[in-house]
């Protein structure tokens, strides 16, 4: 640790910090715009001025690439710093077009923020302005570049050069001519090129997905967990008037950074379509009650042994946990079994994993197999006359498997987000809440268990979470102490039986997640990406600045 | 200024001055047998002792600076030519290269053994192609007779010099800009620290000197520091090859021991101001703030004289102004200059350089008026000293004391429709 003095306050900073972030994590504000805390610092904007004494008396420095070190004093609300951070920003506003009304950044832009902060609010230009020009230009899949709002900060250039290691973009032409452009022949495609817009400190590159469909103070933000693969980078569900706008990455120093795949991040899309909306129990529909008990009834008709279960890596640690209960009270926790259909997807060694669902290691942690050969020999000859399937779409995944497994099944019960091959299939089909539905956890591949949040309740009071629809069944079918009110309890729960989790309950857990005693089933991410060592180790909310 | 051997300039007008033969014939590559007689630490410690500066325009101990070289390291060490000349006014490192290149060659065997370099470079600006030739073929004929390659002149100590061509900014004679460049990247400065002599070129420490300084150094090593130094001044050791260009009957350069007064050299070697009186003198290219005629009444050409009259003895080329001179004119052409020449990298710089100018453009048109000559002198306090490297102090310096020193140049252009004094700058 070291010990400084900033704005006349004494404290003790980790040594390797820098002056910005030991001020920024003080709660002393200190405006910047080039700094990202996870790309390399360039220190061109200018901005994070501080004055600091020298044996050559005070000298102004800028922040981001000063380390901390014993006895060092400093000033960011020192006149001659306070005239610089100022200036700068006036500089940076000049040729700025001041769209704002039409850009989508608005509302969370550090230019504007900014300047309501710690601007000069003395405009002037004296001048006409110049224009850089360069309006909404295409250059990737997703991505909209608008030259004229640049800052010139180069948070984006660093980040491809850093992260994906793509280096599509580069600053062409010197002086007040600069522009950032992309190279010639090349698109802005790789696969985690949504970043750059969520690091723009403007509005120069937006997201084609994103452009004019929200102002940003509308949006609701609720932390979550990335569904899409068993990294989980954490992320926010932005929402307003019941839907879903995007998936933001949400900062964890110890997993994604601030950044997330594409893959994950236009998700939010795919998750909100084709939603299985109604349940269907044979002939028609029903309300939840009803149909709970119409299949209470045919469960209760059966033998403990002819009833199995698919529990799954795609649903939550509190599914799967009262799923196994329910088999270990009223079946045969034998016949529960976890497999994945899933073909492997795309990985590499930043983020992206190839196996497509977030809680494998959940699965593993309870003690659910993938089932052995007699589990499939029985499914296979009919022995269960019932299988419960929870987030799992065989049918989808594997249909000539799937057809011989559960052709002979009379009863498949299907719990299901959204409308799958599956969900066709089935004699008996409920809906369940998505993951943005709910509260619940999920562990990592790098076994961290992480907790999402409800962000939309579904207007259908008969979609309710998986764990709940069970609590609601093992209910109907007279099953004692599987009576849980919401998920926290079911967790809290779980926490008392399942070693690992001891000690834990929902509500105390860190938004960053906990790693678990429980052997990784993947390598750490970005493996050879530079970035600055961390020396704060919790988030400061620098995703946008 | 009394008898003196001309160390830098003594081979020009000799016929074929650039070749290995005239070189050898006038003493050429004799300090070589010193050199290696010597410890690179004791090399270092001589230069020190001259006193010699850095002739490229800050003027830091160029004897200091290869002491920031760590010792024992296990990276290579680079030396860096700084061959660049590009101070709008300045003209003396390309006629060095082209009349007598063996000299820079020596200068290089000399600082490479003193800081343990045994690759060097000459980032030498693009336009000079003569020039470029003449490296060239100097380091070839270096090499066949064993002045460069192994084992120089029986030494253990091995070095080969490479010509890299810069592609025409400014800003690459800004030294870690140059190695940006050099490393094939887009000429713009890093970010300090980490300084050169730490990571510099392709992360190795490197010494970046100019042309006139490494060429300086033979003779310090064949003659002695103290015979250096008993050049000059006590504070400006040694001679230093000025120029003269602007208003004046003849142009053109002379070596000479550093504390001629400016008068007499603008008198007996620039024979005089033509078309009229002396107004202003940019005393070492354009980023030194400007003198008027009167602040050059006492001035020497020191590094010291340069300083306590407030401007800097950058690359002691003077240019001459006479009365005529429209101040408004020639500060618009620096103005101009620098806009195009930012690199772009820093806010201040990038966005002030370019208000600047549209500022005094707007003067110029006679739109302006007091408010925006007060703005430019404001934005000149907020570029200079806040950006990575000092280009726009060179911008502000001019700017300020352009402005400050000669006001009423700027404020006829106040009432719409003056019109310029004949024979201005335009």
């Amino acid at each position: 640790m070291a010990k400084i003095t900033l704005n006349g306050q004494p404290m003790e900073v980790p040594d390797g910090a820098n002056v910005l972030e030991a001020a920024l994590s003080n709660g002393v504000p200190l405006e910047h715009f080039c700094y990202q805390r996870y790309l390399p610092v360039a220190g061109n904007c200018r901005t994070c001025m501080v004055e600091m004494d020298t044996p050559r008396g005070p000298v102004l420095a800028i922040g981001c690439n000063t380390k901390v070190a014993d006895g060092m004093v400093i000033r960011t609300d020192a006149p001659n710093a306070k005239k610089a951070q100022k200036t700068a920003l006036e500089m940076l506003l000049l040729d700025h077009p001041l769209d704002c009304p039409v850009c989508d950044k608005a509302g969370e832009c550090k230019l504007q923020d900014q300047y309501m902060q710690y601007g000069l609010y003395d405009f002037r230009r004296g001048v006409p302005r110049d224009f850089k020009g360069g309006k909404a230009e295409d250059i990737g899949e997703h991505i909209v570049l608008d030259t004229e709002r640049c800052v010139l900060c180069t948070r984006c250039i660093r980040f491809v050069d850093e992260v994906p290691k793509t280096s599509e973009l580069a600053i062409v032409n010197r002086g007040h001519d600069s522009k950032i452009t992309i190279f010639p022949g090349m698109r802005l495609d790789n696969p985690y090129s949504g970043n750059t817009t969520d690091i723009c400190p403007v509005g120069a590159l937006t997201l084609k997905e994103f452009r004019f469909q929200q102002r940003v103070w509308f949006l609701k933000k609720t932390e979550s967990v990335c569904p899409g693969c068993a990294r989980g980078c954490d992320i926010t569900v932005e929402h307003n008037k019941g839907r879903i706008w995007r998936f933001m990455p949400r900062e964890n120093p110890e997993l994604n950074k601030t950044w997330m795949c594409d893959e994950g991040r236009f998700s939010f899309i795919d998750q909100q379509e084709n939603r299985q909306e109604a349940i269907r129990l044979g002939h028609g529909t029903d309300d939840l009650k009803g149909a709970l008990k119409k299949l209470a009834d045919i469960l209760g008709g059966l033998q403990k042994d002819e009833v199995a279960g698919i529990a799954s890596p795609y649903a939550a640690l509190e599914d799967n946990f009262l799923l196994k209960k329910l088999f270990e009270k009223r079946f045969d926790v034998k016949n529960l079994a976890a497999p994945t259909w899933a073909k492997k997807g795309e990985a590499d060694q930043v983020l992206r994993l190839a196996e497509k669902y977030p809680n494998e290691q959940g699965v593993k942690l309870l003690g659910i197999g993938e089932g052995d050969a007699s589990f499939w020999e029985k499914l296979e000859k009919g022995v269960f006359k019932a299988v419960i399937v929870m987030h799992q779409d065989p049918f989808g995944q594997d249909p000539v498997r799937a057809k011989e497994y559960f052709s002979k099944v009379k009863a498949l019960v299907v719990l299901t987000v959204h409308q799958t091959q599956t969900s066709r299939e089935a004699a008996m089909v409920f809906p369940v809440r998505a993951f943005y539905e709910k509260d619940g956890t999920f562990v990592n591949a790098t076994s961290r268990l992480q907790r999402f949040r409800l962000a939309l309740e579904p207007e259908d009071p008969n979609v309710v979470e998986a764990s709940l629809w069970i609590s609601r069944l093992a209910k109907a079918l007279g099953v004692e102490g599987m009576d849980f009110p919401d998920t926290p309890s079911v967790f809290n729960a779980m926490a008392k039986e399942v070693g690992p989790l001891s000690g834990l309950t929902f509500n105390s857990l860190s938004s960053m997640g906990k790693v678990l005693d429980l052997k990784p089933i993947a390598p750490e991410p970005f493996v050879g990406v530079k970035a600055q060592p961390n020396v704060l180790g919790k988030a400061l909310g620098v995703t946008n600045g | 200024m009394g008898d003196f051997q001309p160390q830098l300039t003594k081979r020009f007008g000799m016929k074929d001055s650039h070749k290995l033969k005239t070189y050898l014939e006038s003493g050429g590559y004799e300090s070589l047998k010193k050199l290696f007689a010597m410890t690179p630490e004791q090399v270092t410690e001589e230069v020190k002792a001259s006193g010699l500066k850095g002739r490229g325009g800050a003027g830091f101990s160029a004897g200091m600076k290869w002491g920031f070289v760590p010792k024992g390291g296990a990276k290579p060490v680079y030396l860096v030519v700084n061959a660049d000349e590009g101070e709008p006014g300045t003209f003396t490192d390309r006629f060095m290269m082209l009349h007598d290149p063996h000299l820079l060659v020596e200068g290089i065997i000399c600082a490479s053994y003193a800081i343990g370099c045994h690759t060097a470079y000459i980032y030498v600006r693009g336009e000079f192609l003569e020039q470029i030739k003449r490296l060239e073929a100097a380091i070839a004929e270096a090499k066949e007779a064993g002045y460069l390659g192994k084992a120089i002149q029986g030494s253990n100590f091995d070095l080969e010099i490479w010509v890299h061509r810069g592609a025409g900014a400014y800003i690459c004679g800004e030294e870690t800009g140059l190695i940006e460049s050099l490393e094939g990247k887009k000429g713009q400065p890093r970010i300090k620290p980490p300084f050169p002599a730490i990571v510099g070129a392709f992360g190795c420490p490197t010494i970046v000197n100019n042309v006139k300084t490494l060429a300086s150094v033979p003779w310090i090593l064949a003659n002695g520091a103290k015979a250096y130094a008993a050049l000059g001044t006590p504070e400006s050791q040694g001679t230093h090859v000025f120029g003269i260009s602007g208003h004046v009957n003849q142009t053109g350069m002379w070596e000479l021991p550093f504390g001629m007064p400016m008068m007499d050299f603008i008198r007996d070697y620039g024979k005089g101001v033509k078309g009229g009186a002396l107004k202003a003198v940019i005393p070492g290219g354009s980023s030194c703030p400007v003198l008027t005629a009167k602040e050059c009444e006492d001035l020497t050409l020191t590094y010291e004289s340069m300083k306590s009259h407030g401007t800097m003895f950058g690359t002691g080329c003077v240019t001459v102004m006479n009365e005529h001179t429209d101040m408004a004119k020639v500060l618009k052409n620096l103005t101009h200059f620098y806009r195009d020449e930012s690199c772009g990298q820093c806010t201040p710089c990038r966005e002030g350089s370019a208000w600047e100018d549209r500022l005094l453009k707007k003067v110029l048109s006679g739109e302006g008026s007091e408010k925006e000559l007060e703005l430019m002198l404001e934005t000149c306090d907020n570029m200079e000293g806040k950006t990575i490297c000092v280009f726009s102090s060179a911008l502000a310096f001019p700017v300020r004391s352009f402005i400050k020193k000669f006001r009423p140049d700027f404020e006829k252009y106040f009432v719409k429709g003056a019109v310029s004094v004949p024979g201005a700058v335009s």
